[in-house]
């Protein structure tokens, strides 16, 4: 059994976040940026350019015509939407690493990070929850980096963590704190920590499987991941590695009062969001 | 030969016997195959949520979303493809469950008793089916012979 200190050395052999995308974050924070900044320095990471152009060419964005510079998708994209683009195009570098172990199909963890983004920002629009929306969305995106590392680092206790499942009907973070003593959540939260993401997100990765516990102050972000991660999960935008081997976090649910019907129509804003962002799912990397 | 692909919330049928049918991601969701032998046609419906109640609206604009309206769309293009009812053969998969107690998110469940109902209702039989439990499903439709075959989680795939 490997230990936790030994798995967060293995930690900084995963590639950092893509610099590019942090530093171009970084400038269209700043209100009054200047375009031709901006478009230097995304100009440097072809992978990122190229992820871009094609993101925001999908329904998602609904941008009035097609773009084909990277300038002009810089103009026409808000600012937020901009970010959004960023962040999904650091997280799909990530998320479908040609050298992850054999865990999990390549395009798995990246469909279902997706799926959390946009459930997570109907559930909070629909639920008028008062968050931040590039909050949600870098959580939400971010959640599940941890299994990135476990998958790779640890992949011999990783079928014994499926066989738990299986036979003991456990929930797969059960499984994997039995196995290993800690959980992918725990590793995410530590590598998001140390991309120098903000606290909420951190404690929205670390806690998205017991919200519970999560600082008070980060308490309602934590909450929402966690159900967006299950109510997507149910639908079946999940990973095979899991199954639905799963206890939804119902916090959010008993604290709004929520019904089974609210639940189903949440269920079909969602759906509609997934059909719009299709192409961002197959976005492949053209270079 | 095609592989044709039906997402969440989609149908397709076919009368090429040189497809194959298949749909990924079946979590709660149903996935029903009609075969018909003779005809060799067939069709897979990928729903959501068992009744368009809750939203007509979208019951209209995206039938496939629901068991009430995309049900009768499967079978009324299968019959166009040239498929007759009596020669049906019907296959599910999917219907998985969280481990939530709370019949909150059993929609698993929900969308299982509604295709068993307008199936009764309808004089329907399941012929063979792969439901339930905390997994995900793949379901493929072979037009060629109507070999259904289902991947549970990460098991070996199995023929229905």
């Amino acid at each position: 059994m490997k230990h936790m200190d030994e798995i967060l050395a293995s930690i900084h052999q995963i590639p950092p976040f893509p610099q590019v995308a942090i530093k171009a974050m970084d400038i269209i924070s700043n209100t009054q940026y200047v375009v031709s900044d901006l478009v230097e320095v995304i100009r440097l990471d072809q992978s990122i350019t190229a992820n871009i152009l094609k993101l925001c060419n999908s329904a998602y964005f609904g941008l009035p015509r097609k773009v084909s510079s990277l300038k002009e998708a810089v103009v026409y994209l808000g600012t937020i939407q901009l970010r959004q683009v960023l962040l999904a195009s650091g997280a799909k570098d990530i998320y479908d690493r040609p050298d992850k172990g054999y865990s999990y199909f390549i395009g798995e963890l990246w469909q279902h990070a997706i799926a959390c983004a946009l459930m997570s920002q109907v559930l909070a629009r629909h639920l008028r929850l008062s968050l931040d929306e590039n909050s949600i969305f870098t959580a939400a995106l971010l959640h599940d980096v941890g299994k990135v590392v476990l998958s790779t680092y640890v992949s011999q206790e990783f079928a014994e963590i499926e066989t738990m499942v299986k036979k003991e009907h456990l929930s797969f973070h059960d499984a994997e704190r039995r196995v290993l003593g800690f959980d992918h959540a725990e590793i995410g939260g530590r590598l998001a920590e140390l991309w120098k993401f903000p606290d909420s997100i951190v404690a929205a990765i670390r806690f998205h499987h017991e919200p519970e516990k999560s600082p008070k102050t980060f308490r309602l972000l934590s909450e929402l991941i966690a159900l967006s991660d299950g109510l997507v999960l149910m639908v079946g935008y999940g990973t095979s590695a899991d199954g639905l081997s799963y206890h939804i976090p119902h916090l959010l649910v008993d604290k709004l009062k929520l019904k089974k019907n609210d639940i189903e129509v949440l269920m079909i804003k969602f759906q509609e969001e997934m059909d719009k962002a299709q192409e961002m799912i197959d976005v492949k990397d053209v270079l | 030969m095609a592989k044709i692909t039906i997402g969440i919330a989609d149908m397709k049928a076919s009368a090429d016997s040189a497809d194959i049918l298949t749909t990924y991601c079946l979590g709660s969701c149903i996935g029903l195959s009609l075969y018909d032998p003779v005809a060799k046609v067939g069709g897979i419906l990928h729903y959501m949520l068992p009744s368009d109640s809750i939203n007509p609206l979208k019951g209209e604009s995206k039938p496939f979303m629901f068991g009430s309206t995309g049900i009768p769309r499967l079978f009324k293009t299968c019959y166009q493809l040239g498929a007759e009812k009596k020669r049906l053969i019907i296959k599910v998969a999917g219907a998985g469950q969280v481990m939530n107690e709370s019949g909150m998110f059993n929609i698993g469940k929900r969308n299982y008793a509604f295709l068993r109902k307008i199936l009764w209702k309808n004089n329907v039989m399941i012929d063979a089916e792969s439901i339930g439990g905390s997994n995900n499903r793949t379901m493929y439709l072979r037009l060629s012979d109507g070999q259904v075959m289902v991947k549970v989680s990460r098991e070996e795939m199995v023929v229905l």
